[in-house]
């Protein structure tokens, strides 16, 4: 197939298993990122990939041939890293040519080829400038053009955008996403902020303690997630701890809440609740049979939404509301919390 | 008085201790040694004050251009060897673990404890003909016959090299241990085999860490003394011996100071195309 496939990869530090058997298949020009927080073995996984670090176990194919034997400098996969890596010592044209002459590229086609690079990423220019005379964001373009230059055949990126401030970091997530699409190349992102991932990727693979936890599309992944730690990890997540009573249907304190059909039959007993809290519905209704009377602990009012901290039978729920859907109860009093069947997800406890 | 000149006045009170410090202990005696370079000689180790340069006339003679030429040629080679081992060893030390990094520096600071002459004298009972080292040669069957590995160059050199080595390597430890393991990490994802990452970026960044390590080592092998003095032969002295050789043996304090006023001139003459190669380095760049 043409793309990069990743089998059975393994890496083990002495006792800690850094990557556990991670199996993934990313299709030429896909835009896929590794979500996870810090230390669940994405940057190691990426490192692997980029040849720069041995995998304990496994292959890695790039469009069906084996590469796991070859090195970072026979691969030439083009990568941003966090730090940037650009080298202090040369300027901006040298850097962005920096392959180009290992290739013996002539200076004439390297200097037209370097500033068609600046231009992508809207640096015209500033070839001649050093790093040291750039603002962060005008070095993480650099950075990017730099990766670029080799027309790598897969284009990794080590959380880039992490030293940016949060509006610039936006501009960059927008750009990088239109010049991904632009390029059709295959890019692989690794980043623990889940609004980054949502909003640039194809498809986020979630990762937590070394495996990939769920893969797939980002907004199917948001709505079903498969388990705690990507109900926990992808947005905000109520987790209920509650009986499974039949396929439809679990107990949550005193009340019986309908849910969304479980796939594969489940076994009697715990098992927990999962539901956004932008899907929670709070009324000032009487409670009945199936729904909760919440008791309002504390109200934020952000402006352009409006969060409702609950105490549900002794466990916290979170709500978050459109202003115009808020009545303006306040804290201490008890309204009816609803929880609509189609986005309540049972997962294993 | 404003805060700011009261400030600065501050400042000029606490700065005047180090800088009488260094009036007395250095620039005074650095006068006194040229206005003895200058004086009259006298038998008898004696000397008037006054205005010759016979002193410096004879500085001129070739005899001691020669010994000049051979202190400043075996500073430069020391300078190569030892820059040559500490690089690597110093780039090594960075890549351990931390606490294998504590135990090698702790190691290496350990060695400086020694002092100069008892190493030149441990040098000179290893190499000799009944030393440990020519007994295990002989064993091996590398050496015929016992003979002892000294006087010689060669002797002087492995003692200098042994003598500055823990200097250079701690000299250059802060420098490679900040250098971004990204760097050459990038380097190898557009391309670069290992020589060419050394050559082309992990070289260029520490580049003027090790010409101040090459220069470090000049300045402390070129006034040696000791070590070309037990190791080496007549032909292998420095001008620090040829300096003790004025004052000490011969009792001609002005010429003695001559000499050492010339070794500090070439000293500075040296820095000054050091600093000049640097500044047209760093413009061009």
């Amino acid at each position: 197939m043409f793309g990069l496939e990743i089998r059975n990869v393994s890496k083990a530090y002495g006792p800690l298993l850094a990557v556990d058997d991670v199996s993934l298949s990313i299709p030429q020009g896909q835009f896929v990122c590794f979500l996870g927080p810090s230390g669940c073995g994405k940057t190691t996984l990426l490192r692997i990939i980029a040849g720069l670090e041995p995998a304990g176990a496994g292959a890695i194919v790039l469009n069906g041939k084996d590469i796991t034997t070859q090195g970072a400098n026979a691969r030439q996969f083009g990568m941003v890293f966090q730090s940037l890596a650009l080298f202090p010592h040369l300027s901006v044209c040298d850097n962005v040519a920096f392959s180009l002459r290992l290739r013996g590229v002539d200076q004439k086609t390297r200097r037209a080829r370097v500033d068609e690079l600046l231009s992508l990423v809207r640096l015209p220019g500033m070839a001649s400038r050093s790093i040291s005379q750039l603002s962060g964001g005008q070095r993480q373009r650099v950075a990017i053009a730099r990766a670029l230059a080799q027309e790598p055949p897969v284009f990794l990126l080590d959380e880039p955008f992490s030293a940016l401030d949060a509006k610039l970091r936006e501009e960059m997530q927008a750009e990088l996403r239109e010049l991904q699409k632009r390029l059709k190349i295959t890019t692989i992102l690794v980043t623990h902020d889940q609004r980054e991932a949502m909003s640039m990727a194809d498809d986020i693979a979630v990762m937590g303690e070394g495996r990939i936890q769920q893969y797939g599309v980002p907004l199917s992944l948001y709505r079903e997630p498969a388990n705690r730690f990507v109900a926990n990890f992808l947005g905000l997540s109520n987790l209920l701890p509650v009986e499974i009573l039949c396929r439809d249907r679990v107990r949550l304190g005193e009340a019986v809440i309908a849910v969304a059909p479980m796939a594969e039959p489940h076994a009697r007993g715990v098992a927990t609740l999962s539901i956004r809290p932008e899907d929670v519905l709070l009324t000032l209704d009487a409670p009945d049979a199936t729904s909760l009377p919440g008791l309002i602990l504390a109200v934020r009012d952000m402006g352009s939404s409006v969060e409702v901290r609950l105490d549900c039978h002794g466990h916290q729920v979170l709500c978050v509301l459109q202003p115009r859907d808020w009545a303006g109860a306040a804290a201490g009093s008890t309204v009816k919390v609803g929880f609509p069947a189609q986005q309540c997800r049972v997962l294993a406890a | 008085m404003t805060t700011q000149r009261r400030d600065s006045l501050a400042l000029s009170v606490l700065l005047s201790a180090p800088a009488v410090f260094l009036l007395t202990l250095s620039v005074v005696p650095v006068l006194l040694l040229l206005q003895l370079s200058v004086a009259h000689h006298a038998e008898g180790g004696l000397w008037s004050p006054g205005f010759e340069l016979s002193q410096y006339a004879q500085l001129l003679n070739p005899e001691f251009l020669k010994v000049a030429a051979f202190s400043f040629g075996l500073a430069i080679v020391t300078a190569l060897i030892t820059v040559t081992i500490a690089f690597p060893a110093a780039y090594f030390i960075t890549r351990m673990r931390r606490r294998t990094q504590v135990a090698w520096l702790v190691g290496l600071l350990s060695t400086l404890s020694l002092s100069e002459v008892l190493v030149v004298f441990a040098f000179q009972v290893l190499l000799s003909g009944g030393g440990g080292l020519v007994k295990a040669l002989v064993t091996l069957g590398v050496m015929a016959q016992p003979q002892s590995l000294y006087p010689n160059v060669a002797a002087v050199l492995v003692c200098l090299v042994y003598l500055v080595l823990p200097y250079i390597i701690l000299f250059l430890y802060p420098a490679l241990s900040r250098l971004d393991d990204d760097l050459p990490a990038a380097a190898a994802t557009m391309g670069a085999s290992p020589p060419r990452i050394f050559v082309s970026v992990t070289a260029p960044l520490v580049r003027g860490s090790l010409f101040s390590a090459f220069l470090l080592v000049i300045i402390f092998t070129v006034g040696s003394y000791l070590t070309p003095l037990v190791l080496g032969r007549p032909q292998h002295w420095t001008i620090g011996i040829l300096i003790n050789n004025a004052a000490m043996g011969t009792g001609n304090l002005p010429l003695a100071a001559a000499q050492a006023v010339a070794l500090v001139l070439i000293m500075a003459v040296l820095f000054g195309l050091a600093r000049g190669l640097g500044r047209a380095r760093d413009a061009s760049e």
